[in-house]
């Protein structure tokens, strides 16, 4: 079985700098072959790698709802790449600037072909440090990417004063703790940051959250007294030297919305019994996948011996086995919801009663 | 049957996918196609292998020339190239950044290639073709009416029938929500089968535009062969022969007919005699298997293995007495049914 090519989403709203990112890939001299699948032909320096120009197609599949599609496109134009003598070292797939990133992700979730061939390897999310909070009020777009991202890169950061970048990075982890954000200019940065890094590994990027178990998603609750300390903290997605997020919250403008984006997140402490699990996850997927934008999570199921890595994107889901357990490792389980109107209670609890007896 | 009985095959590495795979009219030449590009030519009598460098990246698609002794090769290059059995090659047309993946020809001389959301059709001895379209979306397959009037493209909403001596004229649409992946004619131009992204089979009955479904896959069907007489339609990824029966009442309210269970793997390539009820099936172990609609019994051509690849391209000569078949691995295969080994 051959390994699956690693693929890497890039979404950000126009002007955000995607595009000067792409360049940057085309151009530098990585020693890869990447195939590129931009929504036109740009001017892009073409080296070594193959570009290929498809216009977004969003196909609904037909179960009747809205939030099940897929990119035809997509599914045609890596069908045809797998055809190919080369042996590609990824796929980045750029979508339009107001590109809802969810059929893109779910079309590495449910096409069969796709999903053989294939790993969705990242979402990566440029952002305009300047122009995001604007974007937030006249868009729904915007949100949604940032709340799709396993990499967010935090552009044009020399365009706004430290304070105003603080709240920009503020308001991107309110949507989306469990991003890692790179701050950049001119889309400068090292690619192995931004590619193959197995984001969506998910065991990898819980694992690497010390917050994930403090639950800090939204709700504003951040008077919690909830304790961090620069010094200890091992996060790399936290940059200690300047205004530390926990600390500032509601120090600038900020608008909230009965609609904003936010996380929850649901721990139980132990294996989950796998069947109790799959009935209630369905369910919460069918009745609200709709208003949950991405849900992910790595489990100890009751009787296996490697974890259970779980993700979905509005109501479809995919799921796969992970790293084993470590001998004498605590097996807990935990999924976060990245969405709108969630109750966040209800999934927790309901999450809770999936425990394992 | 017994090993003994097995017909004369010839095996050959290429290197490549076998992402096409196709007949001269006399059936004495295989042409592979590759996703290196390359154009193989099998001459059948004795084996010897011609390669044409045809395209830059990958053939994506492939079918016998209307002129019986050549083929068409469509490329992600945007070449449309034809390649005669001596070897003789010349570029058709270029669509500069275009990925020729669908394409279709018809023994009348006509052939039609599509990308994005048109199509280009060259009309028999026709050097320059025309355009029929836009669809609403991309053309995903193209397949010629049996008397070579019309075109049916299909795309996401249903499919397109264009009547080509008149490319002005609108086409009929025959609409079915979902992405249309495949289209075939039967033989008797009274039905149009389309497979959808959604896992089934759509089939119209062209006279009154009644349409019908047909579902139950696990994954999506993306081959479809209808028998010489029109009475089954074949479709793979399923692991056995189904196979719907259009005789009577049609196969409204009836199970397919089912055989030829092999090892439990999906079938991802079919295709069907040309004048007899026999069908082939390519599997993802690399299996190949013979059936025969009459009798309900299979034959084993190629057994399937662990770390064999699927079978992506297969072909029955004009004749009906070879089979060509290629896997994503580059293995391709000849058959000769008069000839035992
Ligand atoms: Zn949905
Ligand atoms: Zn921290």
């Amino acid at each position: 079985m051959s390994q699956p090519i690693p693929v890497t989403v890039l979404t950000g709203y126009l002007g955000a700098g995607k595009t000067t990112l792409l360049n940057r890939i085309l151009t530098e001299s990585h020693g890869k072959k990447y195939a590129v699948i931009i929504n036109e032909f740009g001017e892009v320096g073409i080296d070594n790698d193959i570009v290929v120009g498809t216009d977004e197609e969003i196909f609904e599949m037909n179960n009747g709802c809205i939030c099940c599609t897929v990119r035809g496109d997509l599914i045609r134009t890596i069908g045809g790449l797998m055809k190919r003598a080369d042996a590609l070292d990824g796929i980045i797939v750029e979508t339009t600037g107001l590109a809802d990133p969810a059929p893109v992700a779910q079309t590495f979730f449910t096409d069969d072909e796709v999903k053989a061939k294939t790993q969705l390897d990242a979402v990566v999310t440029v952002v305009d440090a300047k122009h995001f909070p604007l974007r937030l009020e006249d868009s729904r777009e915007a949100e949604d990417q940032v709340a799709f991202a396993d990499v967010v890169l935090l552009n044009k950061t020399d365009l706004v004063s430290p304070a105003d970048l603080a709240a920009v990075e503020r308001r991107i982890r309110e949507i989306n703790p469990y991003a890692r954000i790179h701050r950049t200019q001119k889309s400068a940065i090292e690619l192995d940051k931004i590619l193959d890094k197995g984001a969506f590994d998910l065991q990898r990027i819980l694992a690497l959250d010390p917050h994930f178990l403090h639950d800090h998603g939204h709700h504003h609750d951040h008077d919690d007294g909830h304790d961090h300390d620069p010094a200890t903290c091992d996060d790399p997605t936290h940059d200690h030297s300047h205004d530390h997020h926990h600390h500032h919250h509601h120090d600038a403008p900020n608008p909230k919305h009965a609609d904003d984006v936010f996380s929850v997140a649901a721990v139980v402490d132990g294996p989950v019994d796998p069947e109790k699990f799959r009935v209630w996850i369905s369910g919460i997927l069918q009745s609200q996948g709709q208003n949950i934008l991405r849900s992910k999570g790595v489990l100890a199921v009751e009787g296996a011996e490697q974890r259970f890595v779980f993700q979905a994107v509005h109501m479809i889901a995919d799921s796969t086995w992970g790293q084993p357990w470590r001998a004498g490792e605590k097996r807990g389980s935990k999924l976060v919801f990245i969405g709108r109107k969630l109750d966040a209670e209800a999934l927790k609890a309901g999450f809770e009663a999936c425990k394992a007896a | 049957m017994s090993e003994a009985k097995l017909p004369a095959r010839r095996e050959f590495a290429f290197g490549a996918y076998v992402s096409g795979a196709a007949f001269t009219a006399d059936g004495e030449t295989a042409g592979f196609a590759l996703g290196s590009g390359a154009i193989k030519l099998v001459t059948v009598a004795d084996s010897s292998v011609r390669e044409i460098a045809a395209h830059k990246g990958a053939s994506l698609s492939f079918a016998a020339h209307p002129d019986g002794n050549s083929f068409l090769s469509g490329g992600d290059d945007g070449r449309l190239v034809r390649v005669a059995r001596d070897g003789e090659t010349s570029e058709v047309a270029k669509f500069q950044g275009k990925w020729l993946d669908v394409l279709a020809t018809h023994k009348s001389g006509g052939f039609a290639c599509a990308f994005g959301k048109e199509i280009r059709y060259w009309a028999p001895g026709a050097t320059e073709p025309k355009t029929l379209g836009p669809h609403p979306s991309s053309v995903a397959a193209l397949d010629f009416s049996p008397d070579g009037s019309r075109l049916a493209a299909a795309h996401y909403g249903g499919a397109s029938i264009w009547q080509i001596r008149n490319p002005a004229s609108a086409p009929r649409k025959l609409d079915w929500k979902g992405s249309h992946i495949v289209v075939r004619y039967a033989p008797n131009g009274k039905f149009l089968a389309t497979t959808t992204q959604d896992n089934a089979i759509h089939v119209w009955r062209l006279a009154n535009g009644q349409d019908m479904q047909m579902a139950g896959y696990r994954t999506k069907v993306k081959a479809l062969a209808w028998t010489a007489d029109a009475r089954y339609l074949l479709s793979d990824a399923a692991d056995c022969f189904v196979c719907w029966d259009f005789s009577g009442k049609g196969p409204e309210g009836q199970p397919p007919v089912e055989y030829g269970f092999g090892d439990g793997r999906a079938m991802t390539a079919a295709i069907a005699h040309p004048d007899s009820p026999f069908v082939c099936g390519g599997f993802e172990n690399g299996a190949l298997r013979l059936g025969d609609m009459d009798s309900k019994r299979d034959l084993e051509l190629r057994p399937g293995a662990d770390d064999r690849k699927p079978i992506r391209a297969m072909a029955w000569s004009p004749d009906g007495w070879r089979i060509a078949a290629g896997a994503e691995d580059g293995y391709a295969t000849v058959f000769d049914l008069k000839a035992k080994s």
